[in-house]
């Protein structure tokens, strides 16, 4: 017995939590966590909403989104290292290359 | 006793969601990067947590094995491999951080404002509860995973199939950026 409304806000309230930290942090790995804390937030709903439907729609889309998580995850981390190895560091605003 | 594991039994979503709240929490406050990676960690369990509690089972077990099994440890392994051998971070947050958490803030309580006009005020409609009967069609007391993999294989073949070549994509791009520049 779960209400629809505690599944939007504590999901809204992860979402929101995922954009600070996205905005706020300097770590490149730390804001990769925070898009994946995003994605998250989304399945929640998605979840949520096929249970209300009772359709298994819902749940097949969460499933692809985790897929895509996980290749998003393999393509960050390893612009990630590459920058290490490039430019010796991962803080975000440390590197401004394309800074005129 | 009885009582009190009844309210636990009752609640467990809310539990395990405001303990995914605070997971997340840790991973955008703490100093330390491994402390961040630990954060998640906390929270993609307890958002596995939320989906068993919603009756995904094969969905928060899959959650388990990609976040915990999968990610975590790629995090983990990029964490070592970058952040160990450099000194502390002076600066945790950005300089622009201030305007960043005033936007966010803003942005939130306006959102607020919005939900609870919408799905708690006086126009909204009665509060939906997700009852039991209501998952007929996800089969969660037979078999949840040949629900979803019905769903998956049946009506979703094209998206599922577009996945597999972008992971293989991924993969490759991954190994490709990642490789240095002699071969």
């Amino acid at each position: 017995m779960v209400s629809l409304n505690a599944v939007l806000v504590i999901s809204f309230l992860l979402f929101s939590i995922g954009i600070a930290g996205v905005l706020i942090r300097r770590n490149a790995l730390i804001i990769l966590m925070c898009v994946e804390l995003m994605l998250n937030a989304a399945n929640l709903n998605f979840i949520a909403f096929a249970r209300h439907s009772g359709s298994v729609s819902g749940q097949a889309f969460a499933l692809l989104v985790m897929g895509f998580a996980a290749a998003e995850v393999a393509v960050g981390l390893a612009l990630v290292v590459a920058l290490y190895r490039k430019r010796d560091t991962v803080q975000v605003d440390d590197i401004n290359l394309l800074k005129g | 006793m009885e009582h009190f594991i009844e309210t636990i039994g009752r609640n467990l979503f809310a539990i395990f969601g405001v303990m995914a709240l605070v997971g997340a929490l840790l991973t955008i406050g703490s100093r330390s990067a491994i402390h961040s990676v630990l954060g998640f960690l906390f929270a993609m369990l307890n958002i596995a947590g939320c989906f068993l509690a919603l009756e995904a089972e094969f969905l928060g077990v899959a959650q388990i094995l990609v976040y915990a099994g999968g990610i975590v440890v790629l995090f983990l392994f990029v964490v070592m491999l970058v952040e160990m051998s450099k000194k502390r971070e002076g600066e945790v947050f950005q300089l622009q951080s201030r305007y960043a958490v005033v936007a966010v803030a803003v942005g939130v309580v306006m959102f607020l404002g919005v939900f609870r006009k919408v799905l708690f005020g006086a126009a909204s409609p009665e509060a939906l509860v997700l009852r039991p009967e209501l998952a007929r069609g996800l089969d969660v007391a037979h078999q949840n995973a040949q629900a979803v993999s019905r769903g998956l294989f049946a009506d979703y073949l094209l998206p599922f199939e577009i996945l597999s070549v972008i992971l293989l994509v991924a993969l490759v791009g991954a190994v490709a950026l990642a490789k240095t520049e002699r071969v």
